[in-house]
């Protein structure tokens, strides 16, 4: 906290940020309560974009709720799939073909670049530079053709099934062709994302040091994702804690140790890297053989009990508690999401800082409202 | 990191919360066999277990492939401070707070889930859970040992009303300010 | 004569017409619709990608996406409105100056889209409930072409003459 605000003589003022700000990326609002431009106290108001998810999985079955993870977190839609359809799976007992869980691995992975290429984007026109959005959205484009190719739509996908993946792949040759021509491409753009912006000295004057997040701090919120390994802490379900078939590749996990937003930001340009990198040996080995079961369940009713399924997804661990009663219905269904702790440490760590910086603070958390709210 | 002591530290709090069978033979039918129990891993039990009676406090091994978390404690209601203590001393962090509705038993199910976010080690999960009396549902808060857990119970309290006594903040937190129910609740009807 | 002894409310906002001068302002107007940067949900997302290199919505002359309702014509309801928000939002295109129009963006905003059920508690069923809506474009999100479109028919419905081919289904 500044000097200023302890001492009794100053008086502090409140402003709004939001529900409806640019920068807030939704409808988050902030009560911030101020000191000439530091910030006394910043509590966030959630709420805005409420959408009942948690009640909708319990008045519906199990496969009626496949499409409502896709619409919670909009960006990293098929990894939220992702841990919906594992969870059901590892309690009703469903086994997954091989290529179906490669399929599934490429759809989560191609769109995560697009979840981290969107964020680079957004995220510097926060700061104040228009350009990148441009060149960001030029390249996720040509990676949307793709996921629209296999999955029949652009953003709110709904590709997996329990068991499986909707739809095989049209033409495999085709498919695989893009993904290579879009990775080289990317892969030759992002030296000149590095020196357009990450070199740029306003940029680093921006980041460097600004919104330090120690491990403690993550620790003590449950901050997972970018943040945490923001932190130092080299720490990846995908990893840690692996599903589907991601021991078979070798990829890394970038982790940096200054815990700013510079941290996170490079974090998440590391990581597109790796994905690309999954992505590649995942096409290279991509089997052959059913997409389904060749018992599919019709009827799901999972004994009781509750389970539990985590999955890395763009902006950390997404995880789904269910609790069945063994009926074709849930009894309860949780969202753990990774953004909802991710911004609860908010406000203790944006003690004292200045308001610009608080933004771009905010930026690097990468928030997804309607995840948060759910 | 010692797994095995989060364990046993765990195990004894729930036995001491374990009512001693003479003094409570209406409420919890105690099982002869409750110390072989807990060794018991594997949701066959369990599920003929919650079939029958009501599980006692204790702390089960699970089996993570099929479950998704590797510990289960279940504790009394004052006990899970202590719990979120012994958590914070291991190195856990905490994931989620999230309660359900158990309308026809009158109780709520109040959990925890702890897991450990490590660099070099596998993650461990463990799940702490409690059930409280659904008239009077009140759980004292864990948000003085991990603050994270204010927003999460906050959560819980504005979606299910369940009480936790000491949180510094029980406010409105998804529903508009002046909304007076409780949606997540079974019998909530708009 | 003073103004005050005529009651504001009967007073219509243009009193006198002027056609050809109205034509004028309003190709004006639809040339340069200012879309309010305004995003609720997933739908904003494709709105952006309009906005972005491939579609490109400059060249409708309605890039212009003001922060501000004070400078906005058009606003560009993207996502779903539940009851904290709605008030939010009404405050919002008060703001607004006239003239001014509405376009609701996707399921949610026309209906509640997938989020209305039987005992649901938190979502307004659609937007026209507490705002006139000119131009409705359906999809869970539309693409950015259905907002093009939804565009062009607001042109449509400001100057009275359709100024782009339209496109047949194929």
């Amino acid at each position: 906290m500044s000097r200023l605000a302890q001492s009794q003589h100053y008086e502090t003022f409140d402003i709004n940020l939001g529900p409806q700000h640019p920068a807030t990326h939704g409808v988050l609002r902030v009560k911030l309560t101020m000191d000439g431009e530091y910030i006394v106290r910043a509590e966030p108001v959630l709420g805005y974009i409420h959408r009942m998810h948690e009640k909708m999985g319990e008045n519906r079955t199990w496969a009626m709720f496949l499409p409502n993870p896709s619409r919670m977190d909009y960006l990293s839609a098929i990894a939220f799939n992702h841990g919906h359809v594992a969870l059901v799976e590892r309690a009703a007992g469903i086994e997954v073909p091989e290529r179906s869980e490669y399929l599934r691995v490429i759809m989560v992975e191609l769109n995560r670049i697009q979840s981290h290429l969107l964020w680079f984007g957004a995220f510097l026109l926060d700061l104040g530079g228009f350009t990148p959005l441009l060149y960001a959205f030029d390249d996720r484009e040509k990676l949307l053709d793709l996921l629209e190719y296999v999955t029949g739509s652009r953003l709110t996908y709904c590709y997996f099934r329990f068991g499986g993946v909707y739809n095989d792949l049209d033409d495999e040759e085709v498919f695989k062709t893009g993904v290579h021509e879009f990775i080289a491409r990317l892969r030759s753009r992002l030296p000149m994302y590095h020196n357009l912006v990450t070199k740029n000295i306003i940029l680093r004057k921006r980041l460097e040091g600004v919104g330090p997040v120690s491990v403690e701090m993550c620790r003590k919120y449950g901050a997972t994702g970018p943040v945490l390994r923001g932190s130092g802490v080299q720490f990846d379900i995908r990893k840690n804690e692996p599903y589907s078939v991601y021991p078979e590749f070798d990829f890394e996990v970038p982790v940096y140790e200054d815990g700013d937003s510079k941290a996170r930001y490079m974090v998440r340009m590391d990581e597109i890297e790796q994905s690309m990198r999954i992505v590649e040996q995942a096409l290279d080995k991509l089997p052959d053989g059913p997409i389904m079961p060749k018992k599919a369940p019709k009827l799901i009713k999972p004994p009781k009990g509750d389970y539990y399924f985590a999955v890395e997804a763009a902006r950390g661990t997404f995880a789904l508690r269910t609790v069945s009663d063994g009926t074709n219905t849930p009894y309860r269904m949780k969202v753990r999401s990774p953004t909802f702790s991710n911004l609860s440490l908010f406000e203790e760590a944006s003690q004292g800082m200045l308001l610009a910086d608080a933004l771009a603070f905010m930026g690097s958390l990468d928030l997804v409202i309607p995840e948060i709210d759910r | 990191m010692d797994r095995a002591r989060i364990q046993d530290d765990l195990e004894a709090l729930a036995a001491e919360g374990r009512p001693v069978p003479e003094e409570s033979p209406a409420e919890i039918e105690v099982e002869e066999q409750a110390a072989e129990e807990e060794q018991v891993e594997g949701e066959k039990d369990k599920k003929k277990k919650e079939e029958e009676k009501p599980r006692e406090n204790g702390v089960l091994v699970l089996d993570h492939l099929k479950r998704g978390f590797h510990l289960d404690a279940q504790l009394n209601s004052d006990q899970v401070v202590a719990a979120a203590e012994i958590a914070d001393r291991a190195g856990l962090s905490l994931e989620a707070v999230t309660g359900v509705d158990w309308l026809k038993e009158k109780k709520f199910e109040v959990i925890y889930d702890y897991a450990l976010y490590a660099a070099d080690e596998d993650l461990f999960r463990v799940v702490v859970r409690s059930f409280i009396d659904r008239d009077n549902p009140d759980i004292p808060t864990i948000s003085g040992i991990f603050p994270g857990a204010n927003w999460h119970e906050r959560e819980t309290w504005d979606l299910l009303g369940i009480n936790f006594t000491g949180h510094p903040q029980l406010e409105r937190f998804l529903l508009p300010e002046d909304a007076d129910f409780h949606p997540l609740r079974k019998d909530y009807k708009p | 004569m003073g103004k005050e002894n005529i009651p504001s409310s009967v007073v219509p906002s243009s009193l006198v017409h002027f056609a050809p001068l109205e034509k004028l302002l309003n190709l004006g107007r639809a040339n340069s619709l200012w879309p309010m940067t305004f995003g609720l949900a997933c739908c904003a997302i494709e709105m952006m990608s309009a906005g972005g290199p491939r579609f490109d919505l400059a060249r409708f002359g309605c890039e212009v996406f003001r922060p501000s309702p004070r400078q906005s014509d058009v606003m560009i309801v993207a996502g779903t409105v539940n009851k904290k928000m709605a008030p939010a939002v009404k405050t919002l295109y008060d703001q607004m100056l006239e003239p001014k129009w509405v376009i609701a963006m996707g399921n949610c905003a026309i209906s509640g889209g997938p989020f209305v059920f039987e005992g649901q508690y938190n979502v307004v069923e659609g937007v026209d409930q507490f705002l006139p809506v000119d131009v409705y474009v359906p999809g869970c999100p539309p693409r950015p072409e259905a907002l093009f479109e939804a565009i062009m028919e607001l042109e449509e419905k400001i100057t009275g003459k359709r100024r782009w081919p339209r496109v047949e289904a194929v």
